[in-house]
């Protein structure tokens, strides 16, 4: 599941409800299509513990019996955790969801004890600004990640460092987890292996003043 | 302990492994390997009697949109003793990676090696395919030449549209299936299994031949092993005669049908792709074969004869598959859909069935020669996608030559209500090199091309509709192919067939008409190796050795290694490809029987020269190709308007 491309899940999802017979409303128009909107595309090649999605159906079925439906008719390795019915007018998910936490294992090529890691995580934190390179459309682009980045901690396994952050992400912009690895890694040159970063999405949430709460919990 | 567990993996632990830590972040589009695809048939390995691959020498998502991989695939698996996974060729980046890490190519379903399954089937869909085959088997750690394998090396078997004249892969194939694959290949894996625990072949049996298997395949109909049948050649290089090596083998090879269509299995349960593959639908087989006797045609021959499913087997299809899928579109494929005998109640009652889903019905190319415009229309209610001719040839004569049914009048009737109904742009496809051809057939072509924009204009400006006309010249380049009218027709000179295309460019003006051309030196290399014998396999090996893979891409397929490939081998370029074969000469796939009989294809080809033309057996009487007597089959139209379609524009 991991492979698979933001627009392949969406069309998975879209498979998925025909499979399981929940009639979709469809945009109007030479091409009709469905109304699926994830709050925040996956990149290819992250495992993700939770995704959240708005679609509209025809008609006013349960969301129990949609969510059950659902799952019946899923491909292996998606699996439903429930579904809430929201009134129309609700904001979108894409545009409330704004924080995203995240899972990062990184391979080690050499030894690295806590306290190096401890002590490296703990400096970068103190630094105002984080500048990472980006590739936009017109050439590559100096973005400070560092005020997108809301709580970084990090562990050593003998043969990986595993960090958990949580970061940025929806309209007011996203901070891709690989960047703060990157900065880390600028920070000390910490024996890693760069290719094997392994990603896992544990979560998207709403952040209001201190809280962060479930995009289901807000609906 | 950490490192006895890692000892003890299998390779396929190994490959799926590294595939998930290492090699899928690195590739584009890491869902052509990874596989576990909905309805993805994945089973025991030690509940199975014997395992085959299906090797399709293309990338996923060509590999993907092929039925003939859906319905062999689905079939086998559905039987509890036989079990079928896919390997596909993979993608340069993916290659490369595997050579570096001594990987070896493996299955989608459990990552297996090629080289553990029984079987290894290839599909041989165009001849630019070849040097894949021989690529993958290479990447597969399997001997490329069927003589150099060892007695438990997996057997490599073909099938597909190419095996009308297997011979240029000859050597690198131990056997090959004649007609239908779902006739043959349970049998034949059947008996494969048979042997396996007869003799225990693959699991250290002694003294378990190969060459005692193949022999054992070779009396299955329709199973052709090239190694028995020996060619001779005359002192000049012409071929002699193709002999089988054993008495009890037959001295041509007959290809198996499907006699029932409505019967034949067909998948309602096929894979779903995760990334979006060609032909990303539910795939509906109304009918196989057509009798039109377009005399350039091969398919039109060696897919005899007419068989359609009835209108209630496809509509009920259609639902099951939906609902196993998700899909939103059903194409319903065939040679040519527009032919099926209840082509407009079948479209119209799909439409309106699955209308409150938003399923679209859709035809592979919407052929408009042989059907209303009004048909158009609904199919293109849901889908808008762009209506395609196919006059083949700009004048009425050499239409006649080809025997394509398509009058002046028909031609103008189309255009007329393509126009009148609202379409702005029009594809129009025509082969250049057709035997007889003058400069007035490419004039024709021109003046087609403009007479429909004319037309097409004042219609367009009559409806009040402003956009300006689009008419797409689609032109390809004649290959005279085994088993039809023009077997024996040389293809044009490369030059010539490049100054043709030259004089197309030169002579088409106007804006609104864009010219597409095909390489012409694909052609010419898809002549040569189509009309060829054995003496090509070094030549492909060569090309391979030099590295020559995907062909069918343009942007990989290189002529100069060919042409080398070609001289190194001590073969005049051309040889093949130029060749007038008399009547009386023996080609390279004569001992190949697809049913049709000589005599009808060598009148075919003299109607041809003298311009006359041959009617359809559908709709008319039977013409005598030979392939219902002797393949005990009969034309079977099962929509329920028998072709007596009130519509039909033709
Ligand atoms: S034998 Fe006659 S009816 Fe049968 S396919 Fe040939 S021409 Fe048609």
């Amino acid at each position: 599941m991991r492979w698979l491309s933001h627009l392949d899940t969406q069309k998975a999802f879209e498979r998925t409800f025909r499979r399981a017979q929940i009639p979709l409303k469809y945009s109007e128009g030479f091409n009709p299509h469905p109304k699926i909107a994830f709050a925040s595309a996956l990149a290819v090649g992250v495992v993700s513990q939770g995704e959240y999605f708005d679609v509209e159906l025809a008609g006013t079925p349960e969301p129990a019996v949609v969510a059950a439906k659902l799952q019946e008719s899923l491909p292996v390795g998606l699996r439903v955790f429930g579904a809430v019915a929201v009134p129309p007018g609700t904001p979108a998910l894409m545009a409330v969801v704004n924080r995203a936490r995240y899972r990062v294992q990184v391979a080690l090529n050499g030894p690295v004890t806590a306290e190096q890691l401890q002590t490296v995580i703990r400096r970068i934190w103190l630094q105002d600004s984080w500048l990472v390179e980006r590739v936009g459309k017109r050439g590559p682009i100096v973005k400070d990640i560092r005020p997108g980045v809301f709580a970084l901690q990090g562990e050593v396994d003998p043969e990986f460092i595993v960090l958990d952050m949580l970061v940025q992400t929806g309209s007011a912009g996203n901070v891709r987890p690989e960047e703060v690895v990157d900065v880390l890694l600028a920070a000390d040159g910490l024996p890693v292996n760069r290719e094997r970063v392994d990603v896992e999405r544990l979560g998207l949430f709403v952040a209001q003043g201190d809280r962060l709460l479930s995009p289901l919990a807000i609906r | 302990m950490e490192q006895t567990r890692r000892c003890f993996r299998q390779p396929h632990e190994v490959i799926s492994a590294v595939l998930e830590d290492e090699l899928l972040r690195k590739v584009a589009k890491p869902t052509r390997y990874t596989g576990g695809e909905l309805n993805q048939c994945k089973k025991d390995w030690l509940r199975v009697d014997v395992t085959m691959a299906f090797a399709f020498p293309d990338v996923y998502e060509v590999a993907m949109s092929h039925l003939g991989m859906r319905i062999l695939y689905h079939l086998v698996n559905e039987q509890p003793d036989l079990l079928m996974e896919r390997v596909f060729a993979p993608w340069m980046d993916m290659e490369d990676m595997l050579r570096k890490r001594e990987i070896p190519l493996f299955s989608l379903e459990s990552h297996r090696p090629m080289a553990e399954f029984d079987v290894v089937g290839f599909t041989l869909q165009h001849e630019m395919s070849f040097t894949n085959v021989l690529n993958m088997l290479d990447l597969g750690k399997i001997a490329l030449r069927s003589s150099d394998r060892k007695p438990d090396a997996p057997l490599i078997i073909a099938g597909g549209p190419c095996a009308a004249n297997p011979e240029p892969l000859a050597d690198f194939l131990d056997l090959v299936v004649l007609g239908d694959g779902e006739e043959v290949l349970p049998l034949l894996l059947r008996k494969i299994a048979a042997y396996k625990k007869e003799t225990g072949w693959r699991n250290g049996g002694e003294g378990a031949g190969r060459e005692e298997l193949l022999h054992r395949l070779a009396r299955i109909p329709g199973v052709y092993v090239p190694a028995f049948y020996q060619p001779h050649y005359g002192a000049a290089g012409e071929l002699k005669g193709i002999t089988p090596r054993y008495g009890d083998l037959p001295l041509r090879v007959r290809k198996q049908v499907v006699g029932d269509l409505e019967q034949a299995y067909f998948p309602t349960k096929p894979l779903v792709p995760f990334m979006e593959v060609v032909h990303d639908r539910v795939m509906l087989e109304v009918l196989r074969g057509c009798s039109r006797a377009c005399r350039f045609c091969q398919a039109g021959t060696i897919y005899r004869p007419v068989r359609e499913r009835s209108m209630a087997t496809l509509k009920k299809q259609a639902v099951t598959t939906i609902q196993n899928t998700g899909y939103d579109e059903i194409s319903l494929t065939s040679l040519n859909t527009a032919d099926y005998s209840g082509v407009e109640p079948l479209i119209q009652e799909l439409t309106t069935e699955h209308a409150a889903q938003k399923v679209g019905i859709s035809l592979p190319s919407l052929r408009v020669d042989a059907f209303s415009v009004d048909l158009a229309k609904a199919v293109q209610k849901v889908r808008k996608r762009g209506l395609t001719f196919a006059p083949e040839a700009g004048t009425q004569r050499l239409r006649d030559v080809i025997n394509k049914g398509v009058t002046e009048e028909d031609l103008w009737n189309v255009v007329d209500s393509v126009f009148s109904n609202g379409w702005s742009a029009l594809k129009l496809y025509f082969i250049i090199g057709l035997p007889t051809e003058t400069t007035a057939d490419l004039d024709g072509i021109v003046s087609l091309a403009e007479q429909v924009v004319y037309r097409g204009t004042s219609l367009l400006r009559k409806i009040g509709v402003k956009k300006p006309v689009r008419v797409t010249v689609s032109v390809s380049a004649f290959i005279p192919k085994p088993q039809t009218p023009f077997q024996w027709e040389p293809q044009v000179s490369l030059t010539e067939l490049e100054n043709k295309q030259a004089y197309l460019r030169s002579r088409i003006r106007d804006r609104r008409i864009t010219l597409n051309w095909h390489d012409a030196k694909v052609s010419f290399l898809e002549a040569e190796l189509a009309r060829g014998d054995r003496r090509l396999g070094q030549v492909i090996f060569l090309a391979w050795q030099k590295g020559c893979k995907f062909d069918g891409w343009s942007e990989h397929f290189n002529y100069e290694r060919w042409l080398a490939a070609l001289v190194e081998a001590g073969l005049e370029p051309g040889q093949y490809a130029y060749r007038v074969y008399p009547y009386d000469a023996i080609l390279p796939w004569e001992h190949l029987d697809f049913g049709i009989n000589r005599r009808y294809l060598v009148a075919e080809h003299q109607r041809a020269l003298a311009g006359v033309r041959t009617a359809d057996c559908r709709r008319d009487k039977c013409q005598g190709c030979g392939v219902c007597s002797s393949l005990e089959v009969s034309v079977d139209l099962r929509g329920d308007h028998n072709g007596k379609n009130p519509h039909r524009l033709l």
